[in-house]
């Protein structure tokens, strides 16, 4: 776990529907994602609904944060929080659980990284109490 | 199943295309609507329908159409709003076409007018802030070179395919009196190779720049435009849309585009096959967008697209004269107006309006929509047009 602070600006949860799961257990270091009863398969970003149903029969469950670098680039220019993590490495990751999650890779030079790449999580320290999750290369 | 050809588009107009104008989505819209009236000598009470499309500069108001409306002194029976981007113009011209089919109206105005360059007033809100925006994916650029990277590592990309569409593209910007005047240079395949990289393995020329502008289409059925008086046309005979392609799939192949969907669907309703295609007047937010639609809609084979760019004449003299007005890429992108200024290229050059860039058959045009980039997907909304004289 990264003990460095960080620099960006912390958003706030439950803008479009309740993500407080999300939130609450980021900041024990687990990383959940939307889950489908019916289907038992995950979905991320969060839904008002499963996407694979259209039913509201979902819950909250852990994921591994294992997987594998599905499709990377390298933003240059900045952007809103983004001035003092250029060049930063962004990622789409799809999890052992089959879901993908985009994220950033922490521990190597941006331009090191590599589709097929194996990844786990890392987390990136917000605030004293708000984690957000990142990847690092395994 | 029989070809429909009882609809026409019988006018279009076009403003130039500006950077940070000053001006407002209104003056622009204003401006190509007025065109349209003088350009067809169609009086203003004739027209009682009109498709919109929603700006960025003006969407905080979600009455942004009846306002418009207002604006132009226009009473429409048919008022139709679209939020699809760069969709909005080919889809406002079939949706026009229902309309008008359906009765609700006779004589529609498409109309597309935006000025992000001056005012840029969209929030997309969602998920964004909580999922998309902290991790750096906070613009197209973002998702294009995700996207890019998988289509490299999937079929491999020829930086001098996508090259040679901006060049081909820059080509004919220099016979494009709407284009933006900054864009009216030559393009080397030099220039190209050393362009900066914005987010691997995204180029700034792979990319379109937000301008300020405005177009519009005149459709109405063949019937009421003779009554008209009008004698240039064009018939939209096939057109399909499709968004959130696989949209109950967690991990779909993010390099098939919803052009694989659309494709099948706008050549069984026209009847025509990529080899029957005139011109290619393709939605071209990114070179890759254009690179990928070679692909999806059967002018060659996937994963060929580069081969194809490379070993074809692309330019308006060419066997597939590709975007003739210079595109968005490089005549600008006017906002989400952006998918008018494919369409009205389209139906200039069918009118035989081309001047010093006429495509020598313009019998028939294949023109397309891109509309928004979703979380970690392809792009959100794919629409294509077929017109045939």
């Amino acid at each position: 776990m990264s003990e460095q602070k960080s620099t960006r600006s912390i958003p706030s949860a439950s803008v479009y529907v309740d993500t407080t799961p999300f939130w609450d257990a980021a900041r024990q270091g687990k990383l959940v994602l939307q889950f489908c009863k019916d289907t038992n398969q995950f979905q991320h970003y969060p839904r008002p609904v499963s996407i694979f149903t259209g039913s509201r029969n979902l819950e909250w469950r852990e994921v591994s944060g294992r997987g594998v670098v599905y499709a990377c680039t390298v933003i240059r220019v900045p952007g809103p929080g983004l001035d003092e993590r250029l060049p930063l490495s962004v990622v789409t990751v799809e999890l052992d659980e089959g879901v993908r999650i985009l994220g950033n890779v922490v521990n190597v030079e941006a331009d090191k990284v590599v589709i097929g790449q194996r990844v786990e999580l890392a987390w990136d320290r917000l605030s004293d109490d708000v984690q957000y999750p990142s990847f690092r290369t395994v | 199943m029989s070809k429909k050809r009882d609809i026409v588009i019988a006018g279009y107009s076009e403003t130039p295309v500006v950077f940070k104008s000053g001006r407002s989505a209104y003056d622009f819209g204003g401006e190509a609507f007025a065109k349209l009236l003088q350009s067809t000598g169609v009086p203003k009470s004739e027209i009682d329908g009109m498709a919109v499309a929603a700006p960025l500069s003006e969407c905080t108001n979600p009455f942004f159409p009846v306002y418009m409306a207002e604006a132009l002194g226009l009473s429409p029976k048919w008022l139709n709003y679209s939020g699809t981007g760069g969709c909005s113009a080919t889809g406002g011209v079939a949706r026009a076409a229902s309309a008008i089919r359906d009765g609700q109206c006779e004589v529609a105005v498409v109309l597309s007018a935006d000025s992000p360059s001056t005012a840029w007033r969209a929030n997309y809100g969602a998920y964004r802030s909580e999922f998309q925006d902290p991790v750096g994916v906070q613009g197209p650029p973002a998702t294009f070179g995700l996207l890019m990277s998988r289509y490299h590592h999937q079929y491999g990309i020829k930086p001098e395919a996508l090259g040679k569409i901006a060049i081909t593209q820059r080509e004919h910007t220099l016979h494009n009196e709407n284009a933006l005047a900054k864009f009216k240079t030559p393009l080397t395949m030099d220039d190209y190779m050393k362009s900066r990289v914005i987010a691997d393995p995204l180029r700034l020329l792979d990319c379109v720049m937000f301008c300020d502008g405005a177009n519009a289409f005149l459709v109405t059925s063949e019937k009421r435009s003779r009554e008209l008086g009008l004698t240039k046309m064009v018939h939209p005979t096939a057109y399909a849309e499709i968004t959130n392609l696989h949209g109950d799939q967690s991990c779909p192949d993010i390099t098939e585009t919803g052009f694989s969907a659309v494709a099948p669907l706008i050549y069984k309703h026209s009847g025509l096959r990529a080899k029957d295609i005139k011109m290619f007047q393709p939605y071209d937010d990114f070179t890759i967008a254009v690179m990928m639609q070679f692909e999806d809609f059967g002018f060659c084979e996937r994963g060929q697209g580069g081969d194809f760019t490379l070993g074809t004449d692309l330019s308006f003299k060419g066997s597939l004269p590709l975007n003739t007005g210079g595109g968005q890429i490089s005549a600008g992108q006017p906002g989400l107006a952006s998918g008018g200024l494919n369409l009205a290229e389209a139906v200039r050059q069918m009118f035989g309006e081309g001047g010093e860039r006429q495509v020598k058959d313009a019998s028939n045009a294949l023109v397309t929509g891109i509309g928004v980039i979703p979380f970690a997907r392809n792009w959100g909304t794919s629409a294509a047009l077929i017109l045939e004289a």
